[in-house]
């Protein structure tokens, strides 16, 4: 063979190779009938219980179902496995009438009997729920005959329809629960849900292929069942250009995963568009602790709250993308009480001056605020990472303005949780997702859930009383009256800084019918019932 | 040649057992806490205490090690604290997509550096001499990320000819082979400034070696002076460089892993270090550790084979 004929050969391979590589990439070519979804972390499982993260939720919403749902208005309880519920006028006994046409994956019907065995699992000691506090202070749960269940409580607990919304109330086999052990929601997970499990590599993808018997979903959907899509695939995708770069491509036409500097380029892309609710329930706030020396003034803590510029922060730093954030909990959400709106503290750099000036911190010619020859200056914790590393610098900017001077120290997550059940800090950054105001107010501001998640040491017997009162209320306008006190009662101390409520931002592509995007615990597209190829 | 080769496993024991040691000490040195990253956000303190309890990481770091220890002589490299899935079986499934990242790295990384080292030594000091030299550096000095983010926004995003959204499929596969050449090619980018430095660098030493005037002299071509009696001569330290440098590519698979979303062992490892998922990051660290010194052991036997002076000493 000639060294011409090597040659030659050499660019045939090289352009066969070029050519075929090039070749349309057969997931365009093919049927849309798999959906992949790129998000940016896995959960640690998927057993509803124990799956406390976003990431879990969101799958465990299209895997399984719950007692009842949540209609897009964040607000109303609508039908779920129970088509129907009674509540007893003393308020502690639920009755439940469930479907008689639900089955789980495997074809078993769904019975009282595993409604009885999921609740009581849920608030077993045994299964180290983290939230088994959500599903109320349970006496008993029983099943009156095969679809009708008594959900009885030691106390009136006005928000547990609310909770059972969520994913860690979703229906469960005990069967297969029984069966797979420790491996539960790892290697497999028999739901009732318009998608089931079809196998999960941890950190890289998780594989649900449609329900095909599936006609019980909620009634906030059009469609009911089955789901329009085939086969999803939820794809682990840290990096953030990756995700981007995956929904301009089309190789994920959805996913609410995309940075907030993004937005505009999908906005701008013809064969993209952002679907969105304004129900911001997801809130990122700021907290002091109140019992900290110089935290200690309400004034002082009124100061710092002025002081924040939130309309910078969700502009330039959030790329004008989120609502900034005055109150504790979006005023949108049940139980705000919209007659205190015109009390939120306002960002305000001159009046955050002069009540530091009455609170006797003096300004100093090095431009910092002392007292007795202290320093105002504030530890505050968070989290590793660009959200909170901006979001605490420009808070640290807005402070110096007024002469505080913020001190940070940012923790990675497996270590921050730690650090922040300490007394060591004196402000500390965080963010949560809520249904409800009372839901947010009684996880953060009741005197025993402190040291956490009540990391503000907000320790007052009224507070307590109002948020039990609210709770235990049969009457709404009695939960609301409770709830408005409270929130008055916190925003007034000026316990929090709020920044800024994060709403539901879903970048889909126009091969996607349109749908409405859910916010319930941050799951945008909640149940996936209206996810549907068009081209 | 077998004894050189028993040597070496022999001594690769001790290594392994400081691979053990010292991967469980730093895990132990990192701050962080599993059982409250599985406990979550609001979890109160006792929940986190019996999570700790049921990790059995109450008790004590030896008698930690020493459990761990006795597991991993019998084979069994333990659960993932996080999730419970046996470590033996994450790493089977992801020593393999790691493998072929290498693999196909490799496959067009290093003809291609050797050949542009080749290139550079024929022309000795001329503009493609220092535009290949200019490139090697270059190559060596990016950073693995941005060779990953521009291969990935031009040939991925504004061109659209590859996919870049994790492995499709095994290699052979046409999916999987299209999935595979914006990590390959990246990975690569980084391995042909070395080898290309080496090969010009060797090239050059042989080419005043006197078989290969001789070989001039006797009128041969310039191509079949530089492939018979230049580059054979010249690839064995390339070898080597290519042994060490495969072993480092482990680590950057790592970047690129986590960039292209590969399931392999290196984004395997960051996730279970981030989590603090001790089994498993231990289970990845002595996975990568055995890689390492058995691409090590490989290279000496390939020396030995290209170099019979090796064998005979």
């Amino acid at each position: 063979m000639t060294a011409r004929t090597n040659t030659t050969s050499w660019i045939a391979g090289a352009l066969t190779a070029a050519v075929f590589a090039a070749a349309p990439w057969p997931a365009a070519a093919q049927a849309p009938a798999s959906l992949t979804i790129v998000r940016e972390v896995d959960s640690d499982r998927y057993d509803p219980p124990r799956s406390t993260a976003r990431a879990g939720s969101e799958v465990l919403f299209m895997l399984g179902d719950t007692l009842v749902s949540l209609d897009f208005d964040m607000k109303t309880v609508k039908p779920g496995l129970a088509e129907s519920w009674t509540i007893s006028p003393d308020g502690k006994t639920y009755t439940f009438k469930l479907r008689q046409d639900v089955s789980f994956c495997d074809g078993k019907k769904m019975t009282a009997q595993d409604v009885v065995y999921t609740i009581k699992r849920w608030a077993d000691p045994a299964t180290r729920s983290p939230v088994a506090w959500r599903a109320g202070p349970i006496d008993d749960v029983v099943a009156i005959d095969d679809y009708t269940v008594e959900y009885k409580l030691k106390a009136p607990y006005s928000e547990l329809l609310y909770q059972l919304t969520f994913s860690f109330g979703i229906i469960v086999d005990k069967a297969n629960v029984e069966a797979l052990g420790a491996d539960f929601g790892v290697k497999g997970f028999n739901g009732t849900g318009p998608y089931c499990w079809v196998e999960w590599r941890p950190r890289n993808d998780l594989r649900l292929k449609r329900n095909a018997n599936y006609k019980w979903g909620p009634p906030i959907y059009e469609n009911r069942g089955p789901a329009h899509i085939e086969e999803i695939v939820w794809r682990i995708v840290p990096e953030e250009t990756t995700r981007l770069a995956a929904v301009m491509t089309g190789q994920s036409p959805v996913t609410q995963y995309v940075p907030y500097s993004g937005l505009a380029q999908i906005r701008a892309n013809r064969n993209l568009r952002i679907e969105e609710t304004k129900e911001a329930f997801w809130t990122y706030f700021i907290g002091f602790k109140i019992d900290k020396a110089g935290l200690e003034d309400p004034l002082v803590r009124r100061a710092l709250v002025m002081a924040v510029d939130q309309e910078s922060i969700s502009k330039d730093i959030n790329f004008g993308e989120t609502e900034p954030a005055f109150s504790y909990v979006s005023q949108l959400a049940q139980d705000w009480d919209r007659a205190y709106d015109s009390k939120l503290i306002k960002t305000n750099v001159a009046e955050a001056n002069r009540l530091l000036d009455q609170a006797g911190w003096v300004m100093g010619a090095d431009g910092f605020r002392t007292r007795n020859g202290q320093r105002l200056s504030p530890l505050a914790y968070g989290f590793a990472g660009s959200t909170w590393q901006k979001l605490m610098e420009s808070v640290q900017g807005d402070l110096r303005k007024v002469g505080v001077d913020m001190r940070i120290q940012l923790f990675d997550a497996t270590v921050a949780w730690g650090k922040l059940a300490t007394q060591e800090f004196d402000m500390f950054g965080m963010s949560f997702p809520y249904i409800t105001a009372g839901d947010a107010l009684n996880l953060y501001f009741r005197s025993g859930n402190a040291p956490t998640p009540n990391r503000m040491n907000w320790k007052d017997a009224k507070t307590d009383e109002l948020l039990n009162r609210g709770m235990t209320a049969t009457d709404l306008a009695v939960r609301a009256a409770a709830f408005s006190e409270v929130i008055a009662q916190v925003h007034d101390a000026a316990v929090w800084i709020p920044l800024y409520h994060e709403p539901m931002k879903i970048a889909a592509s126009t091969r996607l019918a349109p749908f409405k995007a859910h916010n319930i615990y941050g799951s945008g597209l909640y149940k996936g019932l209206d996810l549907k190829f068009v081209r | 040649m077998l004894k050189q080769l028993a040597n070496r496993l022999v001594s690769a024991v001790p290594v392994l057992f400081g691979v053990l040691l010292l991967g469980f000490l730093l895990m132990q040195l990192i701050p962080g806490d599993v059982a409250r990253v599985i406990a979550g956000p609001t979890a109160t303190q006792d929940v986190v205490d019996a999570i700790r309890r049921d990790l059995g990481l109450d008790r004590s770091l030896p008698v930690q090690f020493a459990a761990y220890l006795g597991r991993v002589l019998q084979g069994d490299l333990g659960v993932s604290m996080i999730n419970n899935v046996p470590v033996a079986s994450e790493l089977a499934g992801a020593l393999w997509p790691t493998a072929e990242l290498v693999i196909a790295c490799l496959v067009w990384a290093v003809p291609a550096g050797i050949g542009l080292g080749a290139l550079a030594a024929m022309n000795r000091g001329g503009w493609i001499d220092r535009a290949i030299i200019a490139l090697s550096v270059i190559g060596l000095s990016t950073p693995v990320f941005f060779f990953a983010l521009v291969l990935m926004i031009y040939l991925g995003y504004y061109w659209q000819l590859f996919p870049f959204l994790g492995r499709a499929g095994p290699i052979w596969t046409l999916e999987g082979l299209n999935g595979i050449v914006l990590p390959a090619l990246t990975l690569g980018l980084s391995f042909i400034g070395p080898v290309a430095r080496m090969t010009r660098t060797a090239s050059l030493e042989v080419m005043s070696a006197d078989h290969v005037r001789t070989a001039r002299a006797k009128g041969l071509r310039e191509r079949t002076v530089m492939l018979k009696h230049v580059l054979r001569n010249a690839l064995i330290p390339v070898v080597t460089l290519v042994g060490l440098q495969a072993g480092f590519l482990l680590g950057g698979a790592v970047v690129t892993e986590t960039i292209f979303s590969w399931p392999g062992v290196g984004r395997m490892a960051v996730g279970a270090i981030l989590a603090r998922d001790m089994p498993l990051a231990q289970g990845a660290i002595l996975a990568l550790a055995i890689a390492f010194i058995a691409i090590n052991l490989l290279v000496d036997l390939a020396y030995a084979v290209l170099d019979p002076r090796v064998n005979r000493a």
